[in-house]
């Protein structure tokens, strides 16, 4: 049994391996001028993680108005927080990791709404981000996860990249966990400068519930089937890894039975909310509210409390609502 | 028209239908404009088809349509081409093989760029022989077959030979070895190689397929197409004169070609020059008759002629050219092989008693007995299929299966509403099914079952819900109970144990091609409850 660390050495620990790691990446390369005529992400490391850590604030914005647009409540979810340049600065380049595992259409609440991504990548791209990546290894094939689950159809629309998973993109790297050592991590959400976590909430028939911190299952390849086998300290390793500048979750249309990949509209209820936070520990406690599971009884959460990624208790959360 | 301008035509032409071969043999994938176009992302009803014609080389292909039609009873579609084709043949000759067959192409630059053979050692190879017999014992052999039931005219048919060679060896085996260098370059610490590798791969794989393409007996397949190749040294366009079905077709057809060499015989000197260049080996010299049937309209002879003593002409009355050679022996041979191999096919009982477990067809198939009769074996639905777990056949469909499309679930796995190997087979052997109908009728191409031994919880071996979470359907057809075992430690463990619901299951394999266990997954697919088959369902009630 490790030492119980203290939150803020667990952050430090955590920050030191992977700043070395893009150190180490960055020195090697010896040709910085190449990468950067070449359009990628090669900025000096420490810009990326030295950010200070905000007070934990979690909006809840819900859609009222019959009609309303989803785009809008994206809008105004990242209003509420002190709008996006808050989290994205000129010249960043933006990783955004949504959930389209499944080469499902948006009806079926499998993937990441389609127009709540199209609205976080528009901005992104308005903060001034050099740079927006839709980024995600999938489970079924990637080309018709892109295709079906519209965020092909939302990189075309607004000039984002999509990033397919390849091994080419996957390196072995360190990531430190209680259970996971050495993994293959997909490169793109390392690199990033600003990493937004956009998954959508879902039932899982093992952990419960998918939401943002099981969404980082998705930005690792190798022997991801093998994760179940632990799969509570693997999403809360994964999560410390990936940690990612601010969470969104999509709960416009919830999966509420057969997930995590449905298949039918009536696995899915409209919850038409939107749920947005810089403590991903403290999403994932709101998102669980709407399946009225308590978070209490879910393994990974209840981990990552402890092992000091977030908060159970929304207390100490400044939380605000968004009514549109 | 001058010769010379004839040969040029001839080239380019064959250039252009090779080219175009290849670009619909590239353009036979996922397309890539389907996750641009809003209108599928929106209404999920919409299937996902190709932008091009896949299939359009097989309704070109005459021997495709006459087998499909003796066998499978099946009017193709757009197989008006392939009567046109055979019209202009009885007008024209052998036009397919000289200008637009692109295997045809193939063997013609293997056999005349840097040729093996000069001078005496030429002429003596460009001589007519009686292993161009060969083709006609073929053709009788196949069409017979297709008559009582067999269709094995793909295994031979140069259109279904080439795609096949092309799609499921060639590519698939230079774009491995190129995604391999990708990765090597790719995996490199320094910034620009890791780009570049990626960037490399991004261009290469629509073209030879994503990461690394897998089809089994893809060895034997590459093989056997540097053998056709190789052949052209031991004489120019040995396949074609000597092997192809489809040009015994022509070449029966060209008797009564109205487009006829004439030989000068005051003029000709014997320099032999046109036989030196003859491609088919039919004879252009002095003191034979022509032969049309074996002649591939090439040209060459033509325009080689220095005394200008060999010209074709168009001669409108009727009149016979010389009848394909083709001998008894040939013949008789053809007819006996043509009923024995449909009637030995199927004494491995797997028509008529109990067929494979392993043999899963694609969703669509029709029934066994007439997939044999349709399939053309030419590994379009291999080619197309996003997650390559569409395979072709070993052992898995007999002897009389060789080559058709199989599943293998550990390759790959059937996507649930994909439907694109349906959409581009070029004979019906799988019918055209849409997304909704292959999930709501549902369309079943097996079932799955558990290994209990191997099975992580079942084994007690630890916490695994991997097969569950993959599966497809609504419902899900594996469903998990809980139960409590004591572990060898003494300790009890509660585990989340996998079942499958038979009623739910459409064999799509994902639980196996996901399996944490590797190799033989603890959760395989079988054939039986196929939708296909009435007899191989385990159910009474569909």
């Amino acid at each position: 049994m490790p030492r119980p660390q203290t939150q803020s050495e667990a952050v430090m620990h955590h920050l030191i391996t992977r700043r070395e790691a893009l150190k180490k990446g960055f020195c090697l390369s010896g040709a910085l001028a190449l990468g950067c005529a070449a359009g990628w992400p090669v900025r000096p490391a420490s810009r990326v993680w030295a950010m200070k850590k905000d007070a934990a604030f979690l909006i809840d914005a819900t859609g009222r108005t019959p009609g309303y647009s989803v785009q809008e409540l994206t809008e105004k979810v990242f209003d509420a927080a002190g709008g996006m340049g808050r989290f994205v600065s000129r010249g960043d380049v933006v990783a955004i990791k949504p959930n389209v595992s499944w080469a499902r259409p948006p009806a079926l609440a499998a993937g990441t709404n389609p127009e709540v991504l199209e609205a976080v990548v528009r901005l992104a791209l308005n903060a001034g981000a050099k740079n927006v990546r839709i980024v995600d290894n999938t489970i079924h094939n990637a080309q018709r996860c892109f295709a079906i689950t519209g965020a092909g159809m939302v990189a075309k629309k607004t000039g984002a990249d999509l990033v397919y998973p390849r091994s080419s993109l996957m390196r072995e790297m360190k990531l430190m966990g209680r259970r996971l050592d050495v993994w293959p991590v997909f490169v793109p959400l390392i690199e990033a400068d600003k990493v937004i976590n956009v998954p959508v909430a879902k039932v899982h028939g093992l952990c419960e519930l998918t939401l943002g911190m099981k969404n980082w299952i998705g930005g690792v390849g190798g022997r991801r089937n093998a994760l179940h086998q632990d799969i509570h300290q693997s999403i809360v390793d994964l999560a410390r890894f990936f940690k990612p500048t601010v969470t969104l979750i999509d709960a416009i249309r919830i999966m509420v039975a057969n997930g995590p990949s449905g298949g039918s509209e009536a696995d899915v209820a409209v919850a038409n909310r939107l749920i947005l936070s810089n403590d991903p520990v403290a999403a994932d406690v709101q998102a669980a509210g709407l399946f009225n599971i308590a978070p209490a009884s879910i393994g990974y959460m209840v981990l990552a409390e402890k092992q000091g990624l977030g908060s159970l208790d929304l207390n100490g959360v400044n939380i605000k609502e968004v009514i549109l | 028209m001058k010769a010379k301008h004839l040969i040029w035509l001839r080239r380019v032409s064959q250039g252009l239908f090779l080219a175009f071969f290849v670009f619909l043999l590239i353009q036979t994938r996922f397309p890539d404009a389907a996750y641009q176009d809003y209108s599928l992302v929106v209404s999920g009803e919409q299937d996902i088809r190709l932008n091009y014609p896949g299939s359009f080389f097989f309704q070109l292909d005459p021997l495709v349509w006459l087998t499909s039609f003796l066998s499978g009873h099946v009017w193709l579609q757009g197989f008006f081409w392939a009567v046109a084709v055979l019209l202009l043949t009885v007008f024209l000759g052998r036009f397919f093989c000289g200008f637009v067959c692109p295997l045809g192409t193939i063997h013609h630059m293997a056999g005349a760029i840097r040729p093996s053979l000069k001078g005496k050692a030429m002429i003596a190879a460009n001589q007519k022989r009686g292993s161009q017999k060969i083709k006609y014992f073929l053709l009788i052999a196949v069409l017979v077959s297709a008559l009582l039931g067999l269709n094995m005219a793909g295994i031979l048919d140069p259109i279904s030979l080439l795609f096949r060679s092309l799609a499921l060896a060639v590519f698939p085996a230079v774009g491995n070895g190129i995604k391999a260098a990708c990765d090597v370059i790719a995996s490199s610490d320094m910034k620009p190689f890791n780009l570049l590798g990626y960037g490399a791969e991004v261009i290469i794989s629509p073209v030879f397929g994503y990461g690394y393409p897998a089809f089994q007996t893809g060895w034997l397949i590459g093989a056997l197409f540097l053998v056709i190749l190789f052949l052209n040294r031991i004489r120019p366009r040995f396949w074609c004169r000597t092997l192809c079905p489809l040009g015994a077709l022509f070449g029966v057809f060209s008797r009564f070609s109205m487009l006829k060499l004439e030989k000068d015989a005051g003029a000709c000197t014997d320099c032999q020059k046109c036989t030196l260049a003859c491609q088919g080996a039919a004879s252009p010299g002095p003191g034979v008759a022509w032969d049309s049937s074996e002649c591939l309209l090439c040209f060459n002879c033509f325009a080689e002629c220095p005394e200008d003593a060999i010209t074709f002409r168009f001669r409108w009355f009727p009149g016979r050219n010389k009848g394909p050679d083709m001998g008894r022996r040939a013949v008789l041979g053809g007819l006996l092989a043509g009923v024995s191999i449909p009637f030995l096919g199927r004494l491995d009982g797997r028509i008529y008693r109990v067929s494979d477990p392993r043999l899963i067809r694609p969703p669509g198939s029709v029934e066994e007995k007439n997939f044999l009769r349709r399939c053309q074996r030419c590994g379009l639905c291999m080619k197309v299929c996003p997650t390559n777990v569409v395979q072709p056949a070993l052992g898995e469909a007999g002897m009389a299966g060789f080559w058709t499309p199989v599943l293998n679930m550990t390759l790959g796995y059937c996507e649930y509403t994909c439907t694109l190997c349906g959409s581009v087979c070029p004979t019906r052997a799988i019918v055209q099914i849409s997304g909704r109908e292959k999930v709501e009728r549902p369309i079943r191409i097996g079932s799955a079952y558990l290994d209990r031994g191997r099975c992580l919880p079942w084994s007690g071996n630890g916490p695994c819900i991997v097969c569950e979470e993959h599966c497809p359907t609504s419902p899900k057809a594996i469903y998990l109970r809980p139960q409590t075992q004591i572990g060898q430690d003494g300790v009890a463990v509660t585990l989340q144990l996998p079942y499958v619901n038979l009623k739910r299951c459409v064999g799509c394999g994902i639980c196996e091609n996901k399996c944490p266990v590797k190799g033989r997954p603890a959760i395989r697919v079988m054939a039986a409850g196929e939708t296909r088959s009435i007899r191989n369902q385990i159910l009474l009630d569909m």
